[in-house]
């Protein structure tokens, strides 16, 4: 069971429900739909996480799309395998790449893309084991704590 | 501590106060900090009952914060407890959170409190109390609801 999950706010919840599915492969696992068809509550998961997709059901809950492109929070996905091809099936459903698909310091293969109404998603996958003595000397970044 | 396939990430304008603030009035737990060199935070992670967010910021391109939006926010976050959600709402609220929703046992099963922390990111906090299955849960709340599409 997921302790900590993230709401996402579309003009669309409906075409994000598809979307998401088709591009990075969550599942649909829960919809609630009210008398007139909209959707009032939905979960999608991957592996033992989930984000919930809804609508924008006040005047402080919007998409990016309705605020100038501006993001409040953004998601981040860990993936175990082939990254590339992750990202080439986001690209092919429509996301923006804006941070191709590249190795970070501290071990991590990372891109960056925006969802059709602007929400920013960072997809992850550890392809090296770095300690952080070896991350803060390629840096110069003072670390504390380390994964 | 694997980190969990999904996991949010917020903006704060001042990130080391938050990581402060929200293990104070949250419980998180800061595990990780990676200064930007310029006295901000390009990555960290603090964690709660075994999930994970990463707060960063000063924010920058297309981020921003809800004290710098007008209180507008594109996303919020939801933290399932174990237990104890009134203490939780209560340690929140001495700790400065704003509670919008106070704690209140929901048609589906669960007790929710929701609240705003201080730089005005909107979280919710709910434990379950009894576990309904959906048709329970459509019953309890009116709404039609499938668990695939």
């Amino acid at each position: 069971m997921a302790r900590m999950s993230s709401a996402l706010f579309y003009q669309d919840p409906r075409a994000a429900l598809a979307w998401l599915e088709k591009a990075f492969g969550l599942e649909l696992t829960m919809l609630l739909e009210d008398a007139d068809g909209n959707v009032a509550h939905s979960q999608m998961t991957l592996g033992d996480s989930m984000v919930m997709i809804g609508s924008e059901w006040s005047e402080d809950h919007q998409s990016p799309k309705s605020v100038g492109g501006k993001n409040t929070q953004t998601v981040s996905i860990q993936i175990d395998e082939d990254i590339d091809a992750h990202c080439a099936r986001a690209r092919a459903a429509g996301a923006i790449i804006y941070a191709e698909p590249e190795t970070q310091f501290y071990g991590d293969r990372t891109y960056r893309c925006r969802d059709p109404e602007g929400h920013i998603w960072n997809v992850a996958q550890t392809v090296a084991v770095v300690s952080r003595e070896e991350a803060e000397a390629a840096t110069g970044l003072k670390i504390t704590g380390w994964m | 501590m694997p980190r969990p396939a999904i996991s949010p990430v917020i903006w704060y304008r001042d990130p080391r106060a938050a990581l402060a603030w929200l293990e104070q009035a949250f419980g998180f737990q800061t595990s990780l900090v990676v200064d930007d060199g310029a006295g901000g935070v390009m990555h960290s992670e603090t964690e709660v009952e075994g999930g994970v967010i990463m707060v960063v910021g000063p924010p920058r391109d297309s981020a921003t914060t809800p004290i710098a939006a007008g209180g507008q926010v594109t996303q919020s976050v939801h933290v399932q407890l174990s237990e104890e959600i009134d203490a939780h709402c209560e340690r929140a609220r001495a700790a400065g959170a704003k509670i919008e929703r106070e704690p209140q046992t929901q048609p589906y099963g669960d007790r929710v409190y929701t609240c705003l922390d201080l730089e005005g990111h909107p979280w919710s906090f709910g434990q379950t109390i009894q576990a309904l299955t959906p048709g329970q849960m459509a019953a309890a709340t009116g709404h039609d609801i499938a668990t695939s599409l």
